[in-house]
């Protein structure tokens, strides 16, 4: 890279040269030198200000050497071609200067241009935090102060409304911090997965054994087949992938509504899907669904930074899989994806071990 | 009266413990780093240790395992969200439970009494009752309403190594190692697979168990009726 414009230097040089001989017989010395001259704009615009000024030498010197009498030495007799070498030396370097000056610009647009992305990002980023943080951190300061500053005057029963809602908040407020961890996580590439072979079953058990209080309004059925393949994950990962799905569907579908967890195997892999028979998709493009702060239609005062379906997206890709959501005919959306299998692992017989 | 060891540097979170666990009649001994907590730990012979699992000073994994070397009172260890690496850590050095931060002073004091009520228990006890089933570990008979079941050796031996830390997590290593040997410390899928049968044969609904719990990415925990 760096000598690629030394190297150039000598063989504009060359190349001027042996055109300049070719020339020499019905061309003046002077439209001679206007070839040299060309070789050092040519290089000057190409490359740093070191080819440039290597090339003004060089060409002066061949010129020097070959063409101005008396020819064959580096002796000059008239002095204007003092004025020659000079103004190639001049060109060499105000043209060098002036290409490098455009360079350095177009590198800092490049650099304002990213950095207005980012901006932009994280504009986004904040207001959506605010937005989103700003209602529960206006009634935990409300619950709290009057708790502390008014806490005799109120009755018993108002006092722990209070402080119920005043921890309901927080940790609803928890929850969005921690997604909005997580994806930054998931974004900067800090995550790498730690995978054992684990039952999705379990994992779901588990799920939904967690989000109870969520879900108590609908109606879950779990639908795994017996003999359900292990699959080698990262559990927490999916684990957090599938409670993002229920707790889409509770909170995106009406109180009563059924919601379906299955699981099934497709040839070399698993299709998790989490149904509900709600209202469905929002009109327009699904893919949408899993950018950031996506909110979807029904949100509302719901709540949610938005962030659900793009943590599931990050995570599902982090296992090789893929992840969409498809309207259910006759009311109801679905989000399914895939988790590859592998070669189950040898699980030798019991007699053997005991 | 039962004494609580709290190690923990963040004297706001000391506080609200200190009036929680006050409240229910604990006296609570502080220390806000693991060299005081270690030295605590031995002065004061608490009855349990909470250990927050970020400390000033040194790792509080070293601490669980330096009152390990000489104590077996119940350890649980408080420990941020998205660590479970460190939390299996603490675990395998001897931790009984963990909490994760931010929690409810409900879910804490479950867990304590929880833990003291384990820690309580004669080591070879009565059979156990987990809903229709019922166990006999010491005669390795078991029933379920009242009918008898055959439970394989393998399954006797998990079951025995999740009861004898009745309440509390047990790691995937700890169980590997217990019931299959230190050399089958990677292979999950034994778990998975004899988990599964044990669920299969024990539990009212095997997808959604009341008795053997999921701690996804981290192990398992048996929970008895007297438990609940």
């Amino acid at each position: 890279m760096r000598w690629t414009g030394y190297v150039c230097a000598v063989a504009a040089t060359a190349a001027c040269t042996a055109a300049g001989l070719a020339m020499r017989t019905r061309f003046d010395l002077v439209n001679i030198a206007m070839v040299y001259l060309l070789a050092v704009v040519t290089v000057a615009l190409r490359y740093r200000r070191g080819p440039a000024v290597l090339t003004s030498v060089l060409c002066v010197a061949t010129f020097d050497f070959l063409f101005v009498p008396p020819q064959g030495t580096f002796t000059i007799e008239d002095v204007q071609y003092l004025l020659t070498f000079a103004i190639m030396l001049a060109v060499g370097l105000i043209i060098s200067r002036l290409t490098e000056s455009v360079r350095a610009q177009a590198k800092a647009q490049a650099k304002l241009e990213a950095h207005a992305q980012t901006e932009g990002m994280r504009s986004t980023l904040l207001a959506s935090i605010s937005h989103d943080l700003r209602t529960p951190l206006a009634v935990m300061c409300g619950a709290s102060s009057s708790l502390a500053e008014r806490g005799e005057q109120l009755s018993a029963e108002e006092r722990t409304a209070l402080a119920k809602s005043l921890f309901a908040q927080a940790r609803d407020m928890s929850e969005r911090v921690s997604k909005l961890l997580q994806m930054t996580r998931l974004e900067a590439g800090g995550i790498t997965l730690t995978r054992d072979w684990d039952s999705l079953a379990e994992i779901a058990g588990a799920v939904l054994a967690r989000l109870r209080e969520q879900l108590a309004n609908h109606r879950v059925i779990l639908e795994l087949p017996e003999d359900l393949p292990l699959v080698r994950i990262d559990a927490a990962l999916i684990d957090q992938a599938l409670a993002n799905l229920l707790e889409n569907a509770a909170r995106h579908t009406p109180a009563g509504t059924l919601v379906r967890l299955r699981a099934k195997r497709a040839a070399d892999e698993l299709v998790v899907s989490v149904e509900d028979y709600g209202p469905g998709l929002p009109a327009g493009d699904v893919e949408r669904l899993f950018a950031k702060f996506e909110h979807g239609v029904s949100e509302g005062c719901a709540g949610g930074v938005g962030l659900g379906l793009a943590i599931c997206r990050a995570i599902v890709a982090l296992h090789g899989g893929r992840i969409w959501a498809e309207q259910i005919p006759g009311g109801g959306s679905a989000f399914r994806f895939t988790l590859p299998l592998e070669a189950p692992p040898a699980m030798p017989a019991e007699t053997a071990l005991a | 009266m039962t004494t609580i060891l709290l190690v923990e540097d963040e004297p706001e979170i000391r506080r609200f413990l200190r009036s929680s666990l006050g409240a229910e009649g604990y006296r609570i001994v502080e220390s806000p780093n693991a060299r005081r907590g270690s030295i605590d730990a031995g002065t004061h012979k608490p009855d349990l240790a909470i250990v927050d699992l970020a400390l000033p000073d040194y790792d509080g994994r070293e601490l669980i395992r330096d009152i390990r070397g000489w104590s077996s009172m119940p350890i649980l260890v408080l420990s941020a969200r998205h660590q479970e690496r460190t939390k299996i850590e603490a675990l395998d050095a001897g931790a009984d439970d963990y909490i994760t931060k931010p929690f409810g002073v409900g879910e804490l004091l479950a867990r304590v009494r929880a833990a003291l009520r384990h820690a309580a228990r004669a080591p070879a006890g009565k059979p156990l009752q987990l809903g229709p089933s019922r166990i006999d570990l010491q005669a390795r008979r078991a029933w379920r309403d009242g009918v008898e079941l055959h439970l394989t050796p393998i399954e006797y031996r998990l079951l025995g190594c999740l009861t004898k830390h009745l309440g509390m997590v047990v790691t995937h290593r700890q169980l590997l190692a217990e019931v299959w040997g230190p050399t089958h410390v990677a292979q999950t899928h034994y778990l998975r697979i004899y988990m599964k049968q044990l669920r299969d044969k024990l539990e009212v609904d095997p997808m959604r168990p009341q008795y053997f719990l999921t701690e996804t990415g981290i192990g398992y925990r048996l929970v008895a009726d007297e438990e609940a």
